[in-house]
């Protein structure tokens, strides 16, 4: 409980990290709206007039179908948080898993099949990964979250399992097996817990990862499938700006830009309260 | 001894695992092709007959096993959209897309160590701060807005339009310059702010160590310290991020600066192969990627010994 204070105190102090953390919640809250159903309902009728110039009508002008630029980009909000949070929390607790399976059975069979696994994901080009799971999983809205999880698993699996393999040996653990407590009782309630910072800063580090994986993967027609995102913007403008039309390209990649700096100073502040010695550089 | 045959186990298991998950997920789960081999309104025997052709009446296992035997003979076979030799389309694109990825792969790689190299000399100072935030930045923006925005403001009328805006008609050395610097300008920005964190982390990391203190007390100055024992020393990650990027660089980056300014390289063709179900094609890439990642780890061992004769 005073770490966790501790931990506050120095995030409080870290001026950019709490920018990040105000950008992050102020765009959460937009997905909320959203989710509620009382922001960026209007994403999809295509009423206006196309590429009409911003107004009181469309804020942002209208895109190359005639859509509210605003309201997608607004709606968008949405559809990363879903991706980001499905794929951080997700992949995020299967490195856990695996990585303290593989730290506790540190040097064995079980050890080195998930270190081979690690190896070999990490051994496949990703997109090809990605793109061949959209193809494996036909048509399903899910795949790229499927491929995602699966691939950035193993970084933090990695991390935990050398966490795992330091606290191992603490004293705690060794009089928590003397009392004979089973294995999974240690790793659940005394070991997993112990790995929390690395968890939380290995999530926030997904999440980034997975908003812009998303854009990549939307524009090269493997991404969202049903609904609106930045991604699907970016890929409609590459048709505009040739042609000059702007607005969709500037809506999606500033909203993109600032939730994503955002996260990132968040992520930077927590690695510096969690890690003293590279904060005191 | 030990070490390489250990190294070698190593590789031929991580070979074992990509070839199954790779053909699992494209041959097994893949598209099937029989309907677009068949002709109309064929009859349940000739749509059997063409079944057995490809292959796809064997049971798991003896396809995967013929699919590594092919892989390790070197039978590529022959691509099923355009009929041409696997063998002859690899040698037609790999050296466009080296050609394409290398000056952006090394500019990237350089500039990470020089930024690097600055801000661990004057950390905590303005320049830190600065190199920093140019980094946070660089790594918040995305790689398809950076290549849209590049295009628009260097190769269109909207901008300085001083380049073509997509294509690759490469002639000689002022065609190359032509087409390969917006793609080589987008792939510096994009990774010079990872390259530039990962590189300042690790030389910090090496200018706290007390050797430095030493070298620092006996009246080195700075520049020598930083180049002749905070660089020397930090070989060793340099390296191994630098070897371990390249084929990830050469497959995954390729895929995305080759599909938007419409280049013929081994990315483009393998995006097409993946979409099309173009299975040889896939075998091959995905093969060569698995054996070239190996082949490249036991490089990077053999460079270490190279930098550092403590490893053995």
């Amino acid at each position: 409980m005073g770490s966790d204070l501790r931990l506050w105190g120095q995030l409080r102090a870290d001026k950019a990290g709490m920018a990040g953390l105000l950008v992050v919640a102020a765009y959460f809250l937009l997905a909320v709206g959203v989710w509620a159903g009382m922001l960026g309902q209007d994403w999809s009728s295509a009423g206006g007039d196309r590429w009409a110039s911003p107004g009181a009508e469309a804020w942002f002008g209208t895109n190359l179908l005639g859509q509210d630029i605003f309201q997608r980009s607004i709606y968008s909000v949405r559809t990363a948080f879903e991706i980001g949070l499905v794929v951080s929390v997700l992949s995020t607790l299967l490195g856990a898993i695996l990585g303290a399976v593989a730290g506790w059975y540190g040097k064995t069979w079980v050890d080195g099949s998930v270190l081979w696994l690690a190896g070999v994901l990490d051994s496949i080009p990703f997109y090809l990964f990605v793109a061949a799971v959209a193809f494996a999983l036909q048509g399903k809205p899910w795949a790229m979250h499927v491929a995602m999880v699966a691939t950035f698993w193993t970084g933090t699996g990695r991390l935990v399992r050398a966490e795992v393999m330091k606290i191992k040996s603490r004293e705690f653990i060794l009089s928590a097996r003397a009392i004979g407590l089973p294995d999974l009782v240690i790793l659940a309630r005394h070991v997993l817990p112990n790995t929390g910072h690395i968890l939380l800063i290995q999530a926030s580090i997904v999440f980034v990862a997975a908003i812009k994986t998303e854009v990549i993967l939307s524009f090269l027609g493997l991404g969202v499938q049903d609904g609106v995102s930045w991604g699907l913007m970016l890929a409609e403008s590459t048709q505009e700006v040739l042609a000059g039309h702007f607005n969709n390209f500037i809506a999606a990649s500033a909203m993109l830009f600032v939730l994503l700096m955002g996260f990132n100073q968040l992520s930077d502040a927590l690695q510096d309260a969690f890690d003293p010695r590279e904060a005191a550089l | 001894m030990n070490f390489a045959l250990r190294k070698l186990a190593h590789g031929g298991l991580l070979i074992l695992g990509v070839t199954l998950i790779s053909f699992s997920l494209m041959v097994w789960f893949g598209p099937d092709q029989t309907y677009s081999l068949v002709g109309k309104n064929a009859s349940a025997e000739q749509i059997a007959e063409i079944r057995k052709q490809l292959g796809y009446d064997q049971p798991f296992i003896e396809r995967y096993v013929s699919y590594l035997t092919d892989l390790f003979t070197l039978n590529l076979g022959a691509s099923n959209s355009s009929g041409e030799a696997v063998s002859n389309i690899l040698k037609k694109t790999i050296p466009v897309t080296i050609q394409l990825m290398i000056p952006g792969f090394i500019l990237g790689n350089l500039l990470g160590i020089a930024l690097g190299l600055l801000a661990t000399y004057r950390k905590g100072r303005w320049i830190d701060r600065l190199i920093n935030g140019f980094s946070v930045t660089s790594m918040s923006i995305s790689f398809l807005v950076v290549i849209i925005f590049l295009q628009v403001f260097l190769c269109t009328p909207y901008g300085l339009n001083l380049f073509p805006v997509r294509g690759w008609q490469v002639t000689g050395l002022s065609s190359y310059l032509l087409y390969v610097t917006v793609p080589t300008l987008s792939l510096v920005f994009i990774t010079v702010g990872y390259n530039t964190r990962f590189y300042r982390a690790v030389f910090v990391e090496e200018a706290g160590k007390d050797h430095i203190r030493t070298a620092r007390a006996f009246g080195a100055s700075p520049a020598s310290i930083l180049w002749r024992h905070v660089l020397k020393n930090s070989l060793v990650p340099i390296t191994t991020r630098f070897m371990f990027s390249i084929p990830l660089i050469v497959v995954s980056g390729s895929l995305l600066i080759e599909s938007y300014f419409g280049i013929p390289g081994i990315g483009k063709v393998t995006f097409d192969a993946i979409t099309n179900g173009d299975q040889p094609v896939l075998k091959a890439v995905v093969g060569l990627t698995a054996v070239a990642f190996i082949f490249i780890q036991v490089l990077t061992d053999m460079i270490y010994k190279l930098i550092d004769p403590r490893i053995a």
